[in-house]
């Protein structure tokens, strides 16, 4: 019984071994995936902001800016804001559009492009638990927050005495020129915002002008895959669904209402003429693997090879490069109209 | 005798659920096609006289409906078996396949293979039911090798350390979906439900680990029977306890972990088809365990449809139906048997 005893306590101790090694090796292996950002936030103080040139200007200073947010919220500017923090991917990408990148101080872990965002300060890894302590060590004078911002977050930030500003989600490119206006007007960048919904208007009326007339094409947009029995897709009240309206196409799966799973016999029987797949780092679809997939053979998308990628970044951030997204989607719907 | 037949009725009765569940699952979907061209295809297909049907339809039934008709069957019938067996080693009427950690070990194994992202859409996907499978096995083996206690494994010490590992498997997946966020999203879907590849790869798979473990569980019936005595008169009539339990241990865990690597984590079905079946027709485990399987076959094969169709075009997850339409069944038939016998 000593010896059984002994030989269970030695095992015991062998398998406690084991399971520190295992934490261990795990820890170790998430410290080199998650060693990219927290360098990022090691260099924050080396691009601080140079008060900006151009904006003193047009800094008029007489009454102040008061602007309603997507939150329906009064926020007033009484001069243009120098220490901008900006918590969402979209919102970055507009702040440097339209020239406001100098006062950006602090940017949320996505924000990755331009890659110049890269060398901003980054103050939160996951959108459901910022890193408040870091947002208010940076003193901002305005943080800059989204739709997918959660509510709880904005509340507390804006009860630490922050100035908040909810970028509402653009469900046309019109809310999308609205958005940048009022981003331009708040930074002091009016004039640039203003020259840059120009361009981009001109980018989209052309688009429209060029499928304009053009016969209907059945698309299926792929969210996600993994399930290639029942990938998600978006049907109505997404703005995929809006792009490729705009680009006379038909979401084959706009009666789905929103984002969800569809079925695959479902999807072979509405028989798509392209499939447009969300392409991403963490994404391993590409054309050919979409098209071997078991029962998708049939599809006259994949017999004719018209299954297409497009950067999710460009269409799940609502900024400038929506654009980009839209261009992409009439060039491979309606592509007899780009010759 | 009256017991004899209604054994031999049981038998026609199970299978014959089994096959028109199977037809039902094949011939109804989201998309409708006419009863007389599903059976136009099966037909034809069977006799090579090229039917006059619409080419979609046949894409349908045959690279989508047929396949995934195929892998719930065999999924219903490991899961059922297994928590059958499960139950009988336990002597618990709570156990269920994944009591000593096949779900969580599977997910620790799945995660840590998304992790690791692998490059190609195929490879990555045929890597994932891969890892689960050794990930559920290991944890299995895992948990048996410590709660065994000199040469005997008491039955509590073995669920103790099913749920102390389990716990702690669960506790490491959550730890890597957080660490890794990009994939956390594949990794959710695959926690809430699997992910099915499609077509007759993972049936092909499969079928040989299915096979091996469901034909040594159904042989073990007339030990488990010995082995409700408990541990040491089981012993006294002389039945070798411990291999009982290495093999009860090993096929139940690998046809489960089987299932769940291709199907994911489905709930409800190991525990309740045996208990229905036992309730039909009694707990001898000669005829339970292969009733179980025939059972848990045809009530996947339901649910499925279910599944595929109630939301239409959306498709829920098969695990969702099996918990929201198996729990109200099985209380209706706990109700029931409350009111002649026992019903364990």
């Amino acid at each position: 019984m000593n010896y059984e005893g002994y030989r269970t306590r030695k095992k015991g101790l062998l398998i406690l071994a084991g399971i520190i090694l295992l934490i261990l090796g795990i820890l170790s292996a998430g410290c080199s995936t998650a060693a990219e950002p927290s360098e990022v936030v090691a260099v924050p103080q080396a691009t601080l902001p140079e008060p900006t040139d151009a904006d003193a200007s047009s800094d008029s200073s007489s009454e102040a800016l008061v602007v309603t947010d997507g939150l329906g919220r009064s926020v007033s500017f009484d001069a243009d804001p120098q220490r901008i923090i900006s918590l969402a991917p979209s919102n970055t990408e507009i702040l440097f559009a339209i020239g406001a990148d100098g006062q950006v101080v602090g940017r949320d872990a996505y924000s990755d492009f331009p890659p110049e965002a890269m060398e901003i300060a980054s103050i939160g890894d996951t959108y459901g638990d910022l890193n408040t302590e870091a947002i208010i060590a940076l003193e901002p004078d305005l943080v800059l927050v989204a739709a997918i911002t959660p509510i709880e977050q904005i509340e507390a930030l804006t009860a630490l005495g922050l100035k908040v500003y909810m970028v509402p989600n653009p469900m046309s490119f019109d809310d999308l020129f609205e958005s940048l206006e009022t981003i331009g007007r708040i930074t002091g960048h009016e004039s640039q915002a203003v020259a840059l919904v120009a361009d981009l208007a001109a980018r989209v009326t052309a688009v429209e002008s060029a499928v304009g007339g053009a016969e209907p094409v059945r698309v299926f947009y792929e969210v996600d895959g993994t399930d290639p029995t029942a990938p998600w897709t978006t049907g109505a009240g997404t703005f995929q669904q809006v792009l490729i309206e705009m680009v006379k196409g038909e979401n084959i799966a706009a009666d789905l209402g929103g984002w969800g799973s569809m079925n695959l016999e479902q999807i072979v029987e509405r028989d798509p003429e392209v499939i447009i797949f969300g392409e991403g780092a963490w994404v391993p679809t590409t054309s050919e693997s979409l098209s071997d997939r078991s029962g998708w053979e049939g599809i006259s998308a994949v017999l004719n090879a018209r299954v297409f990628g497009v950067d999710t970044n460009w269409i799940d951030r609502p900024g400038p490069r929506l654009v980009d997204a839209l261009e992409r989607f009439a060039k491979v719907i309606q592509p007899d109209r780009f010759e | 005798m009256k017991k004899d037949r209604s054994a031999r009725w049981s038998w026609s009765a199970a299978l014959l659920v089994l096959l028109s569940m199977a037809l039902l699952n094949i011939a109804v979907g989201p998309v409708s096609l006419p009863f007389r061209d599903v059976m136009a295809l099966l037909l034809g297909k069977l006799t090579s006289i090229p039917g006059e049907v619409n080419p979609t339809f046949a894409i349908i039934l045959y690279s989508i409906r047929l396949p995934n008709m195929v892998l719930i069957a065999l999924t219903g019938m490991a899961l059922a078996g297994s928590g059958a067996a499960f139950q009988g080693l336990f002597r618990n009427p709570l156990a269920d396949p994944y009591v000593i950690g096949v779900a969580s070990g599977a997910g620790l194994g799945a995660v840590l293979a998304m992790a690791a992202s692998w490059p190609a859409d195929f490879l990555g996907m045929a890597v994932v039911p891969a890892a689960a499978f050794v990930g559920a096995i290991l944890t299995v083996l895992l948990v048996y090798s410590i709660a065994r206690v000199g040469r005997s494994t008491p039955v509590t010490t073995l669920i103790l350390a099913g749920v102390a590992v389990s716990s702690f498997a669960t506790a490491m997946t959550s730890l890597i979906m957080l660490l890794s966020t990009e994939e956390l999203h594949r990794a959710v879907n695959w926690m809430v439900g699997g992910f099915s590849l499609g077509g007759w790869t993972p049936v092909l798979a499969s079928i040989p680990y299915l096979a091996v473990g469901l034909f040594f569980l159904s042989l073990l019936g007339r030990p488990l029977n010995v082995l409700q005595f408990g541990d040491d008169q089981a012993r006294q009539l002389g039945l070798n306890v411990e291999r009982l339990k290495i093999t009860l241990v090993i096929a139940a865990s690998m046809v489960a972990a089987t299932a769940v690597s291709f199907s994911g984590i489905i709930a409800f079905v190991g525990l309740v088809v045996p208990h229905v079946v036992r309730l039909l027709w009694g707990p001898d485990y000669r005829r339970l365990i292969p009733l179980a399987i025939l059972m848990g076959g045809a009530f996947l094969l339901g649910a499925d449809v279910i599944a595929r169709v109630v939301l239409a075009p959306r498709a829920l997850p098969v695990g969702l139906v099996t918990a929201a339409v198996g729990a109200p069944f099985f209380l209706y038939l706990l109700h029931r048997a409350k009111a002649n016998v026992g019903f364990w």
